[in-house]
């Protein structure tokens, strides 16, 4: 049943009017809103906010005034004098240096070989990320059986090709290798996932221009796929140094700080001076120097991504 | 891939390309793998000496020889993980879902609304992301003592909650969140709350599935803090019975094995469910 045209209501006239009028005041709240305005945003930060500043950030700033006791810097001018702190620092530095680009190389590798659809694909990447869901001390353990020097997996395969067998966790020299393997091992598949994630926003007909114009599978990768993933890049290797820095876990459960003290990284020596030494100014003193030097390393890093690959920021 | 350049060339070359593909594949998938698989193995084996198929290297390190379940039995029965994983589950989840929750509040302030002293607060969030568990877990305990919140669940969980990771990772979703929807409600007068809840959270699947992945599994496999904060029977967590396996006076492998296993497959259950969408929820972390 159809209707002739009714002239326009009075009020329906204005809708179109009383819409600007109020898009105008939430766009750009005056004096009145802008007080709901705030009481909105509080609501959406508080909850978040407070348990930060309760179970993070006061702790944390208790952790820094504990290292500076009675306002003195003596327990870091103590530090510096310390060989058994300096060479932890070296350790820890030769760990990230080995960890974080194996396995930024290693995650990128495996995502640029392992993007795409398919079931075959889709199945080893799940085999990839598997590892970063078992805890850290079920991976400890399992790298411990695969590298004991008698008896394990490692040296069994060795000896299986013909080659010499190692000492791994049990030499000073290998033991920190051996814990950057197990690092590259856990982490690569969940990176990889990061790599993966950024490649599905390159749009598909670059790549199809690419292929037309006779470009290889490796040059697309080269000159297509990496220079496109430089922000993601920047992302996994600061928090991927981050980590590094921070290692703790396997070195409590495989070496203890040894042999030699060759893997004695800092949050382990920071952990034995709060734990073994008792000198709670000591530990806090390293967890707040490593906490400034992570701070340092993330912001630098994140300036240079901003700087030299200009993301879409605001 | 393969270009223009390959259509010519023989069926032969093509059947080693192919040939040559699926060996680098299952090579991958082996070395990631073969680690996971002889502590499965391990966990089905009748006792025996730890390393007997590992040295020499035999086939048999991975499909155990009449494999039992009895060490799982055990597990479950006399060394209380069946309470350890409810428990476990439990925290876990109330976790992820509070998280998702406050931290997608907040996210969704820091990317979408304006406010005074945004970049303060957004400093803050990072400051407390990246402030190392392992460094503050003294002071934390302090603190969650003097709230007398020790041995009790909300120990467990509510240091937890607030998580800087997944708050950067939803204000990086919100970022790319379309503006137009957002001020076609505002001007139908809804209140940012309304907003947030009816029409936002709901579009948010990605980033949610991402941020549960990571708050859940931070929280299944969290060993340091439950061992300091709630130590009593009542509160075991899955993690601190696979670790108490591990003895100065001689590790009880089969055990290890079996509590280590039943311990790994919730995590890898939940990735499994939420992959393709964990995929796209982490998107944001490369724009910066």
């Amino acid at each position: 049943m159809s209707r002739p045209p009714t002239p326009a209501q009075p009020s329906a006239r204005l809708a179109p009017i009383q819409r600007q009028a109020r898009l105008r005041e939430r766009l750009h709240p005056t004096h009145r809103n802008l007080r709901s305005e705030l009481l909105a945003t509080a609501a959406f930060l508080a909850p978040a906010l407070a348990l930060l500043a309760a179970f993070r950030l006061y702790p944390a700033a208790v952790s820094v005034a504990q290292s500076l006791q009675g306002g003195s810097l003596q327990a870091y001018r103590e530090l510096f004098a310390d060989t058994t702190f300096l060479k932890s620092v070296r350790v820890t530095l030769a760990y990230a240096a080995m960890a974080s680009p194996a396995t930024v190389a290693v995650s990128l590798l495996l995502a640029l070989v392992l993007q795409g659809s398919g079931r075959v694909r889709s199945l080893v990447r799940t085999a990839c990320f598997l590892p970063s869901t078992v805890s850290m001390s079920v991976v400890a353990v399992t790298w411990g059986m695969i590298l004991d020097p008698h008896f394990g997996l490692a040296n069994s395969v060795l000896s299986a090709v013909g080659l010499p067998r190692q000492l791994f966790l049990a030499s000073p020299v290998q033991a920190l290798q051996c814990l950057a393997a197990l690092s590259v091992w856990r982490n690569a598949g969940y990176w990889m996932m990061f790599f993966l994630s950024g490649m599905e926003a390159v749009p598909k007909s670059v790549y199809e221009a690419a292929q037309l114009d006779g470009a290889s599978p490796l040059q697309c990768a080269v000159t297509i796929t990496v220079p496109l993933l430089a922000p993601t890049l920047g992302f996994v290797l600061v928090s991927n140094t981050v980590v590094n820095c921070l290692a703790f876990a396997p070195v409590f459960i495989l070496t203890r700080g040894g042999p030699l003290g060759s893997t004695n990284v800092l949050m382990y020596e920071a952990y034995k001076s709060a734990f073994t030494y008792l000198d709670m100014p000591r530990s806090s003193a390293i967890s707040t120097l490593v906490l400034a030097a992570v701070f340092a390393l993330s912001f630098l890093e994140l300036k240079l991504i901003q700087a030299g690959f200009g993301g879409d920021r605001q | 891939m393969i270009g223009p350049n390959r259509i010519g060339a023989s069926p032969l070359s093509r059947a080693s390309l192919l040939a040559f593909r699926v060996a680098g594949y299952a090579l991958v998938a082996a070395l990631f793998l073969a680690p996971l698989a002889w502590v499965l193995a391990s966990s089905l084996r009748r006792p025996g000496p730890l390393y007997q198929y590992a040295s020499p290297l035999s086939w048999r390190l991975f499909i155990p020889d009449r494999p039992t379940l009895a060490n799982f039995a055990h597990a479950l029965t006399s060394l209380g993980m069946d309470r350890a994983l409810r428990n476990t589950a439990f925290v876990a989840v109330t976790t992820a879902l509070a998280g998702l929750v406050v931290n997608s509040m907040a996210g969704f302030a820091l990317a979408a609304l304006s406010f005074p002293g945004k970049n303060m607060v957004f400093a803050a969030v990072m400051v407390a992301f990246m402030a190392p568990f392992d460094a503050i877990v003294i002071p934390l305990h302090r603190a969650v003592s003097s709230m007398g919140l020790v041995n009790s669940w909300a120990a467990l969980i509510l240091p937890a909650v607030g998580n800087g990771m997944a708050i950067f990772l939803f204000r990086q979703f919100y970022h790319e969140y379309p503006k137009e929807i957002l001020e076609a409600a505002r001007v139908d007068g809804a209140s940012w709350l309304r907003l947030f809840w009816q029409v936002v959270l709901p579009s948010s699947g990605p980033a949610l599935a991402a941020a549960a992945v990571l708050i859940f599994m931070h929280q299944w496999n969290s060993l340091f803090w439950p061992l300091v904060a709630a130590y009593s029977e009542k509160y075991t967590m899955a993690q601190v019975i696979v670790a108490s396996q591990i003895a100065v006076d001689g590790t009880r492998w089969a055990s290890l094995f079996a509590t280590s296993v039943l311990s790994s497959i919730p995590p890898m259950m939940l990735f499994f469910l939420l992959q393709k969408h964990y995929l796209r929820g982490i998107g944001g972390f490369g724009g910066n």
